[in-house]
């Protein structure tokens, strides 16, 4: 095992990928310098034909990802921030997900679509969303938020083998945080939850930034509550089974989702637990989401954005 | 019209204040007192400031640059620079005194660049219908001019004869992308053909140039005549945003580039020019220097007094939502 970076580990993915296969490549804005690191020093062994700098146009980065894909290639398309994806809507919601299931299945587009995501940044409403729940909305397209740097790599990995669109996010306030990876190669494939913590009183589901929220409160209250913590970290698939494995042993579930509470991600899955598993629930299921309005700048921020004192309220009310 | 010398020193002094509150913000996330981005304009402060300081009415619509988080446009428009800097520092504006930006017709920026062209299309259809003789001036940079949201609204406003004036702030980079790179072509004036529009190149470090230039496209814009493009040639001396590299590409922009572009640097020339033509004095300009220089003290203090918002009712954000 080794220690590394959340950041270092989606770069070795990348580097593991690009050197497997001479069809992958990188395209998007600033990829060669790597605005967020997670690309950087690429282009010095694949040079500015495999890590390509674009012009500032998402819409051509992400419908060339597409037109690509499907002619062969497989690319990974950058957008810096997931908030920039929404200047791409078309090619991202219709193009990509939709154009082998109108085409008969005829067309594949192995293709990953990836950005940083996410708030507890102070940038304001349009460089911090969490749109999980939108790709995950949309059939056709797959969705890999990953929590930890294993994941990250392991993840990425797997992004760029499949064969269909991968809206692939990480968390900018993740990209510091370290952990064990393994010296040889390994992947993580998508739809395999991942028990984080294991407990026995309430399960808390979380994706992203919000596990590592998660497991910082079970600990604090380890000798209280003894929580388990589910990451899906895929949201499609989505390795239902896990969680409800998880919730007919806790007889009691909190989600928790950095994205806006309605409509989100957490209300999904909150949804499929009390279709497979009412019988089992001792408890009215809890969402601990982001409040109902844009992301707010500078520190007003705290009172839109789920923040641990707000899962931590919920699991000694919940346990209670 | 010829500018008077108060005008010329008006010009002057306002590309002065805009330095100095760029660089507040700079010195002040360097300190750790402001919080999230600050994207420098330093270098290209006689745009903003010739284009718009004597060419627009109060009622005319602006959409600003993001470099320097618009402080320039602000300014221009005699808006108080205490909003500005107190929201740089995650806090409340107290106090502010003057025009606020919706009364001289700025409607705000966007996280993501390239909106500019499509909302300032909005609010050239807004003043052509309401028949009060507005014009709209909208400033974007070089990168911005990739977006697709470019054609579509130049087209449209072409088209439909909208009283816009569509002024570029070409500082040859867009983040690390250099323009050589994102353009098979070098001058975005050229654009304006593709769209039957007049397209001009005007040397960006000299204030009054551009203001000449902006001048002549307003006037178009104000008689009906249609949108016009202003390409004013300009350069950023610091790094895309504070904090992150200044590269071009993953390299170094080269020194030598910097070096040229600040012989060239808009307050020195025009403080060359006035000083020869005799409208300032030596005296003039250290006691310029020294004005702006306490002014940006007081702010300083200002915004450490300024609250932190925190909301004894975070419902207070219900009344941001929506309207009544
Ligand atoms: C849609 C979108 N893509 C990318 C970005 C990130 N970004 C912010 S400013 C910038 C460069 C803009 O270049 P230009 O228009 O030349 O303006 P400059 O910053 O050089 O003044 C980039 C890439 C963004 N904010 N929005
Ligand atoms: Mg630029």
């Amino acid at each position: 095992m080794k220690e590394i970076r959340f950041v270092q580990a989606i770069n070795e993915a990348l580097e593991e990928e690009l050197s497997r296969d001479e069809k992958v490549y990188i395209i998007g804005e600033d990829v060669q310098a790597g605005t967020f690191g997670v690309s950087t020093g690429l282009v010095h062994k694949f040079g500015p034909e495999r890590i390509m700098d674009t012009p500032l146009s998402e819409t051509v980065i992400a419908g060339a990802a597409v037109g690509s894909a499907m002619t062969g290639y497989r690319p990974v398309a950058e957008f810096m921030f997931a908030d920039f994806m929404y200047v791409a809507g078309d090619e991202i919601f219709a193009k990509a997900a939709k154009w082998r299931f109108i085409h008969g299945g005829t067309v594949e587009l192995p293709l990953v679509f990836m950005a940083s995501m996410g708030g507890y940044a102070k940038l304001g409403a349009e460089h911090s969303q969490s749109p999980e729940s939108m790709f995950m909305h949309t059939p056709g397209l797959k969705l890999v938020v990953p929590s930890t740097p294993y994941d990250a790599k392991g993840l990425m990995k797997s992004a760029i083998r499949d064969n269909n669109p991968v809206v692939y996010l990480f968390h900018k306030r993740l990209l510091g945080l370290k952990g064990e990876i393994p010296e040889e190669e390994y992947v993580v494939p998508l739809g395999q939850a991942d028990i984080k913590r294991e407990g026995t009183d309430v399960t808390v589901v979380a994706t992203g930034m919000m596990v590592q929220f998660a497991l910082k409160v079970a600990e604090e209250l380890k000798e209280k509550v003894s929580v388990e913590v589910i990451d899906p970290r895929t949201l499609e698939p989505l390795d239902i089974d896990t969680i409800i494995e998880s919730v007919k042993k806790t007889g009691r579930a909190i989600v928790v989702d950095e994205d806006t509470k309605r409509c989100g991600v957490a209300s999904e899955i909150m949804a499929q637990i009390m279709e497979l598993a009412f019988d089992y629930l001792d408890a009215p299921i809890q969402r601990i989401a982001a409040a109902n309005y844009p992301i707010p700048g500078g520190f007003m921020e705290d009172y839109v954005l789920p923040q641990t004192k707000d899962i931590k309220a919920a699991i000694e009310a919940i346990a209670d | 019209m010829e500018l008077t010398q108060d005008q010329l020193i008006k010009l002057y002094t306002l590309m002065v204040r805009t330095r100095k509150c760029d660089e507040l913000i700079v010195n002040a996330l360097k300190s750790g007192k402001a919080i999230g981005f600050f994207h420098s304009g330093q270098g290209s402060e006689a745009v903003p400031i010739g284009a718009c300081t004597f060419n627009l009415r109060d009622d005319d619509y602006l959409y600003p640059h993001h470099r320097g988080h618009g402080i320039g446009y602000m300014l221009a428009r005699g808006l108080s620079p205490k909003p500005f800097v107190a929201s740089h520092m995650g806090r409340v504006a107290q106090d502010v005194e003057g025009p606020t930006a919706r009364e001289r017709g700025i409607h705000g920026g966007s996280g993501t660049i390239g909106a500019s062209f499509v909302l300032s299309a909005g609010m050239g259809i807004t003043a052509k219908k309401n028949g009060k003789n507005q014009i709209t001036a909208c400033f974007f940079g070089d990168g911005s001019a990739n977006r697709g949201t470019l054609h579509e609204a130049m087209n449209l406003a072409s088209v439909w004869k909208l009283p816009i004036v569509w002024v570029c702030e070409n500082n040859l980079y867009a983040q690390y992308m250099p323009l050589k790179d994102s353009m098979a072509r070098e001058d975005i004036a050229d654009l304006a053909s593709g769209y039957n529009m007049p397209g001009v190149i005007v040397d960006g470090q000299d204030v009054l140039a551009v203001h000449e230039a902006v001048k002549a496209a307003v006037d178009r814009a104000r008689a009906g005549e249609g949108p016009s493009l202003v390409e004013c040639k300009t350069y950023r001396y610091r790094g895309h945003s504070e904090g992150g590299p200044d590269i071009s590409h993953y390299e170094p922009r080269p020194a030598k580039e910097l070096e040229e572009w600040k012989k060239r640097d808009p307050i020195k020339l025009f403080r060359e020019n006035l000083l020869q033509q005799g409208v300032l004095t030596d005296a003039d300009v250290e006691r310029i220097d020294k004005e702006i220089e306490a002014e940006a003290e007081t702010l300083e203090k200002y915004a450490d007094e300024c609250p932190i918002p925190k909301p004894e009712d975070p419902s207070v954000l219900d009344r941001l939502l929506y309207a009544e």
